[in-house]
C-alpha cells in the first residue's frame, strides 16, 4: 500500500503509531505490505448476505452501504419518516441527520464484497442527532473470498438533550479487515449510550473518541468482543471529559480461545477545568486457550481536581470450582464452558433497548462460542 | 449400592484419606461425623469427582460400576449427588436455565426423553411446594447474592429436583440457624426412599436429631474409627471427639461399615 494512504488510513506520527499500534503491529503489517486494488461500489450481494442483513425490526429504515458506497439497490428507507434526511455528498461519503425519533432502529449495514483479487473500500459517514431521542444500529458484515480492508469513518453529534441508543456490531470472515474511525461529540445534559459487540475479521480495529463536549454529557460505552481461530480485534477507546459534570461508565469484556488476539485500550482523560466528572471504566477477559492472547490497557489521565474516577482490567480464566459444580449435576463439561462464557459475555447486551435486538445478539454471540453448542436446555 | 475399600486420597501430596472405608446400602441414612481436618469434605469431594483428588490405593463401586473412572457428569447422571458445603455463586446464569440443562442433560445420558419446558416447570413447582421456597428463587442466577440459608436450600431444591440414587449432603447444616435447618432436614426427610440412600456428613449431632440415621460413622485421620447406630452420634455430642480418639490408637483400627 503506497505511503501516503497509510498515514492517512493510521493517522499520527511515527511514535504515536508505534505507540498506538504496538499490539497489532504484525497484523497491520501484514496488511500494508499487501496490494489492495479499489473495491467494485455497486457488487451484488449473495442471498445469505442479504438474509443477514434483513432485521425484521428495522425494515424500512436500512441504508446498506457496499464497499464503502451507498448502495440504492439493497436499501430499504421507506419508513425513515420525515424526521430523517440522508444525503450523499459522493459516493462514499454519507450525511444522515436525525431530527425526530423514528418508529424503530435506523439500520446501517456496512457490506465488504470480495473482488478477484485483494480490495479495499474507504467510506466516511456523518450523523448528526437534533432533538431526538434515537436508536442506530451500525452492522458490519462481509462475503468470503479475495482479502477486502475496509475503511470507516464516522462523526456523530449528538445535540444538547438528545438520547443517542447504538449498537455497533461486526461478525466478518477471515479475508475481511476493518479499520473503524469515529468521533462522537456529546453536547450538554445529552446521553450516548453504545453497546459494541464484534468477533471475525482478519483485522478489525475499532477506534473511538467520545468527546464529552459541554456540561452534563454522558456516555455509557458497553462492549464485548468473542474470538477464535487467528481473529484480530483491536478496540482504541478514548473517552474526554471536556466539560464539567460529563459522566462516562465504559464497561467492556473480551473472550479469546484458540490463537485468537484481542487488545482493549481504554483511555479516560479528564481535562483542566471538568470539575464534577464521573469516569468509570471496567475491562474483564476471558482467556480459554493457552495461544490466545489478551492485552488489556487502562488508561486514566486527570487534569481536574474534583473528579470521581476508577477503573479496572482483569484477564483470567473459566473458574474451575464453578466448572466442577456444574459438572457435579450433570451437565457436559463443553455445556457448562458454554453457559458460563455466555454468562460472562451476555451482561453487556443489558444496555439494549430493544428485546429483539438484544436476542439477535445473543444468538449471533452463542454461535461464535468456541466449542459446539450443544442444545442445553 | 456404595461400596468404598480401604480408600487412600492424596491432595497436593499431602495423604488425607488413609484407608477409609463405607458400604452403603439402599435406603439407609448413613452421618458420617468427625473433627476438623479428619477427611469428610474429602470424601464427599472424591465421590462427586472433583480434580486434584489422588487416589493412591482403594476402590470405589457405586451399583456395581467402578465410580473413580467416571467424569462428573457421568457420576451425576448414574445418580451420585454432592449437596456442596460450600455453593458456588454463578453471576449470569439463570437459576431455571441452569436446572433444566442439568435436568435434561441426566436424562440424555440415560437415554431418558427430555423434559419440555412445560413438564420441567411443573416438576419445579411441586418440588418448590414441599420444600416451602418461594418460586423468586427460579428468576435469580445460581446462588448470585443468596444469603447462607438460602444457598443451602437450593442445593436440596437441586436435590429434589434432580432426585439422585445417592446423595452426599457435606455439612449442610454448617451456618444454618434452627430454623433453616429444620427446612432443610425436611426436605432430606421428604426425600427418604427405599431406592435412595444418604450420606449425611456433619460437625454436630444437632442435625442428626431432625436426620435419624440408620448408621452413624465417626471419622478420625483419614479413616472410620467406630461406627454404631444414632446413639453413637449422642456420646459423641457428650463426650467430644477427644473421646473416640482416646479408644482407638491410630493404625489399629480398621473399622467398617455396619
Amino acid at each position: 500500500m503506497e505511503a501516503a494512504v497509510l498515514d492517512e488510513l493510521l493517522g499520527g506520527s511515527a511514535r504515536e503509531r508505534e505507540e498506538s499500534w504496538r499490539y497489532s503491529k504484525n497484523a497491520i503489517r501484514a496488511l500494508t505490505q499487501q496490494t489492495f486494488t479499489l473495491a467494485t461500489p455497486d457488487a451484488a450481494l449473495s442471498a445469505a448476505t442479504l438474509e443477514r442483513i434483513d432485521l425484521p425490526f428495522t425494515r424500512g429504515r436500512r441504508i446498506v452501504i457496499v464497499n464503502g458506497a451507498y448502495s440504492e439497490r439493497y436499501s430499504d428507507t421507506g419508513k425513515l419518516g420525515s424526521g430523517v434526511r440522508v444525503e450523499r455528498t459522493s459516493a462514499q461519503h454519507l450525511n444522515v441527520s436525525i431530527a425526530a425519533a423514528t418508529d424503530g432502529p435506523l439500520h446501517l449495514a456496512y457490506v465488504s464484497v470480495p473482488a478477484d483479487t485483494a480490495s479495499r473500500w474507504q467510506a466516511v459517514g456523518e450523523i448528526q442527532l437534533h432533538g431526538a431521542r434515537a436508536r442506530l444500529i451500525e452492522q458490519h458484515v462481509g462475503e468470503a473470498g479475495a482479502d477486502v480492508f475496509g475503511t470507516l469513518t464516522t462523526k456523530m453529534s449528538l445535540a444538547p438533550q438528545t438520547v443517542l441508543n447504538a449498537v455497533l456490531f461486526s461478525d466478518l470472515p477471515d479475508s475481511v479487515s476493518l479499520l473503524r474511525k469515529s468521533l462522537c461529540t456529546v453536547g450538554a445534559a445529552a446521553n450516548y449510550e453504545v453497546t459494541h459487540a464484534h468477533g471475525g475479521g482478519r483485522l478489525q480495529r475499532i477506534e473511538s473518541q467520545i468527546d464529552l463536549a459541554e456540561t452534563n454529557a454522558h456516555c455509557h460505552c458497553r462492549g464485548v468482543f468473542a474470538l477464535r481461530g487467528r481473529e484480530h480485534v483491536d478496540i482504541h477507546l478514548d473517552v474526554q471529559h471536556n466539560a464539567r459534570d460529563t459522566r462516562s461508565e465504559v464497561f467492556w469484556r473480551g473472550v479469546a480461545d484458540q490463537r485468537a488476539r484481542g487488545v482493549f485500550h481504554g483511555a479516560i482523560t479528564v481535562a483542566v477545568g471538568a470539575d464534577g466528572a464521573d469516569a468509570q471504566l471496567s475491562n474483564k477477559n476471558l482467556l480459554l486457550s493457552p495461544h490466545a492472547e489478551i492485552d488489556t490497557q487502562p488508561v486514566l489521565e486527570i487534569y481536574a481536581d474534583e473528579v470521581k474516577a476508577s477503573h479496572g482490567a482483569t484477564v483470567g480464566q473459566l473458574d474451575e470450582r464453578v466448572m466442577f459444580y456444574l459438572r457435579s449435576r450433570g451437565i457436559t463439561a463443553p455445556a457448562a464452558r458454554n453457559m458460563l462464557i455466555a454468562a460472562f459475555c451476555r451482561e453487556v447486551f443489558d444496555g439494549v433497548a430493544d428485546a429483539g435486538l438484544r436476542e439477535y445478539l445473543d444468538a449471533r454471540l452463542m454461535e461464535r462460542l468456541p466449542a459446539a453448542v450443544e442444545d442445553v436446555a | 449400592m456404595l461400596k468404598i475399600d480401604n480408600l487412600h486420597v492424596r491432595v497436593a501430596g499431602k495423604e488425607i484419606l488413609k484407608g477409609l472405608s463405607l458400604s452403603v446400602n439402599a435406603g439407609e441414612v448413613h452421618a458420617i461425623m468427625g473433627p476438623n481436618g479428619a477427611g469428610k469434605s474429602t470424601l464427599g469431594n472424591i465421590l462427586a469427582g472433583r480434580e486434584g483428588y489422588e487416589v493412591t490405593q482403594g476402590t470405589v463401586e457405586f451399583e456395581g460400576r467402578n465410580l473413580l473412572e467416571l467424569e462428573p457428569e457421568q457420576r451425576a447422571a448414574e445418580g451420585v449427588f454432592l449437596a456442596f458445603q460450600y455453593p458456588v455463586e454463578i453471576p449470569g446464569v439463570n437459576n431455571t436455565y441452569f436446572l433444566k440443562a442439568a435436568l435434561n442433560a441426566q436424562r440424555k445420558y440415560r437415554g431418558e426423553p427430555e423434559l419440555d419446558s412445560m413438564q420441567f416447570l411443573k416438576s419445579v413447582r411441586e418440588k418448590l411446594r414441599v420444600l416451602h421456597i418461594s418460586d423468586e428463587l427460579l428468576h435469580r442466577a445460581v446462588n448470585a447474592g443468596f444469603s447462607g440459608g438460602e444457598k443451602k436450600r437450593n442445593e436440596i431444591f437441586q436435590m429434589a429436583l434432580l432426585e439422585p440414587r445417592l446423595a452426599v449432603l457435606d455439612e449442610t447444616d454448617s451456618g444454618l440457624d434452627i430454623d433453616a435447618m429444620k427446612l432443610v432436614a425436611d426436605g432430606v426427610n421428604a426425600m427418604r426412599d427405599p431406592k435412595r440412600a444418604f450420606v449425611v456428613i456433619t460437625h454436630y449431632q444437632r442435625l442428626l436429631d431432625y436426620i435419624v440415621p440408620d448408621f452413624v460413622h465417626v471419622m478420625v485421620d483419614g479413616r472410620i474409627v467406630e461406627s454404631g447406630d444414632k446413639v453413637l452420634a449422642l456420646k459423641l455430642e457428650e463426650h467430644g471427639y477427644a473421646w473416640v480418639a482416646g479408644r482407638h490408637e491410630p493404625n489399629q483400627i480398621r473399622a467398617g461399615a455396619a
